[in-house]
């Protein structure tokens, strides 16, 4: 059984540079403070420190969740999970680059 | 609600080891892990196979979806209710406050919902976490490239569960109107304050995380602030430049393309790509399309430039 609810005028709020603090990151990928705060010494997670305060960038919360997401699934080492993330964004890119080609040769 | 088979879903036996459990969560989770498979259905395997992880990996799930799956009314495919204290004697903790994507039979055993019902039923836990701040849900919002330079107002639907009070889940679908303003980039994130899973002991719910991505297009992609753009030039452009006003992303732009045309040679628009306070850049990739010789005088055309270039080799050897 399905009800539907219609939400008009939602505040909503664009998350730029510097978005998220450090728990807010450690909540979205259900980890602990700690666990981000060592991927930022280690450097597998960048850190925005213009405020005085560590904040994050609001598309390091992607690479975040995907890092403990390959962590936990594979109980992968952090530096692993951060170069198979990289890979990723790489195979996104050239998967991109490749649509654009295709698109113009079937044209 | 149908039944899930967890170990058929892993292709295990009953009998698996813990060990067994996990290799075959690992190899399944690298054929449909959505961010590299070509599986059409990746997504939904991933949830399941998620799923059936974190069921089959801990000991007291297990044990008491084991329990469950040896009544008789759990069959896979037919129309099936969990009966009233299916888990008694067992005692696992709530799973759905890591914001993953769950079905329905999952969230009514083990979820968010259950462990509400849970603590009706037996004056269980809530009270030991009195004010536990709802979970964040996550979620994918795709765009146009060009909604990003006009701005628009989207409308979604999301699904979300609730228990209603006889204890059985009920889906709800909400409507929610997001304003998308101009400027916005791939990656970056809208956020609908209090429009996650709702909080416990009067704490506030969570909320909703949109992840802003734009649909694939064969026209231009973009990458940060910079789009990407091919553009296709006649030989004779390429190779003695030229004029020309080409539909760019927002609009259009009179371009001058250089003579000497070279493999991988970009033209620059500055500040023509996504708007905001730095603009990002629109990279012209610029490409050769040969003109077709369906008639004789086109074919001739070729064989007049053939002759034109009689010591021109397209193929010399490597090395030389």
């Amino acid at each position: 059984m399905q009800h539907h609810v219609y939400v008009s005028g939602q505040a909503n709020e664009i998350l730029g540079e510097a978005a998220f603090t450090m728990e807010e990151i450690a909540r979205a990928c259900g980890m602990a403070s700690t666990w981000v705060h060592e991927r930022v010494e280690a450097g597998v997670l960048q850190v925005d420190l213009a405020s005085g305060e560590w904040r994050f960038d609001s598309t390091t919360l992607v690479r975040a969740r995907r890092i403990a997401q390959l962590e936990t699934m594979f109980d992968a080492d952090p530096q692993l999970a951060a170069l198979t993330a990289d890979l990723m964004d790489d195979v996104a890119r050239l998967r991109r680059r490749l649509a654009m080609l295709g698109g113009s040769e079937a044209d | 609600m149908e039944f899930k088979d967890y170990y058929k879903i892993l292709g295990v036996q009953k009998t698996a080891t813990a060990e067994d459990v996990k290799k075959a969560y690992r190899k399944l989770a690298r054929k449909y892990h959505p961010d590299v498979s070509k599986e059409s259905d990746a997504t939904a395997r991933m949830v399941e196979l998620n799923e059936a992880n974190a069921v089959l990996s801990d000991p007291e799930r297990r044990a008491a979806y084991d329990n469950l799956g040896n009544q008789t009314h759990a069959h896979g495919g037919q129309d099936f209710r969990p009966p009233p204290n299916w888990d008694a004697g067992f005692e696992f903790s709530d799973v759905a406050g890591d914001g993953a994507d769950h079905s329905d039979f999952f969230e009514q055993l083990f979820g968010r919902a259950a462990r509400g019902h849970r603590a009706q039923t037996r004056g269980g836990d809530f009270d030991a976490h009195p004010t536990l701040r709802g979970s964040d849900h996550h979620a994918k919002i795709e765009l146009d490239l060009l909604d990003a330079y006009h701005g628009t107002e989207r409308t979604i639907a999301l699904r979300s569960a609730r228990l209603d009070e006889e204890g059985r889940v009920v889906n709800e679908e909400h409507s929610l109107e997001v304003k998308i303003p101009k400027g916005i980039r791939e990656g970056q994130h809208i956020r609908l304050s209090g429009r996650g899973s709702p909080g416990s002991g009067g704490a506030p719910p969570g909320d909703l995380l949109l992840e802003v991505c734009f649909k694939p297009d064969t026209r231009w992609r973009a990458e940060g602030r910079d789009v990407y753009q091919r553009v296709a030039l006649s030989p004779w452009e390429a190779v003695m430049g030229g004029t020309s006003t080409v539909t760019i992303p927002g609009g259009e732009a009179e371009v001058s393309f250089p003579a000497g045309w070279k493999p991988g040679r970009k033209l620059r628009l500055k500040g023509r790509g996504i708007p905001g306070k730095e603009p990002g850049d629109l990279y012209l990739e610029l490409d050769i399309v040969l003109p077709p010789a369906d008639s004789d005088a086109e074919r001739a055309a070729y064989a007049a430039m053939a002759k034109a270039f009689p010591a021109f080799n397209p193929r010399p050897r490597a090395g030389a």
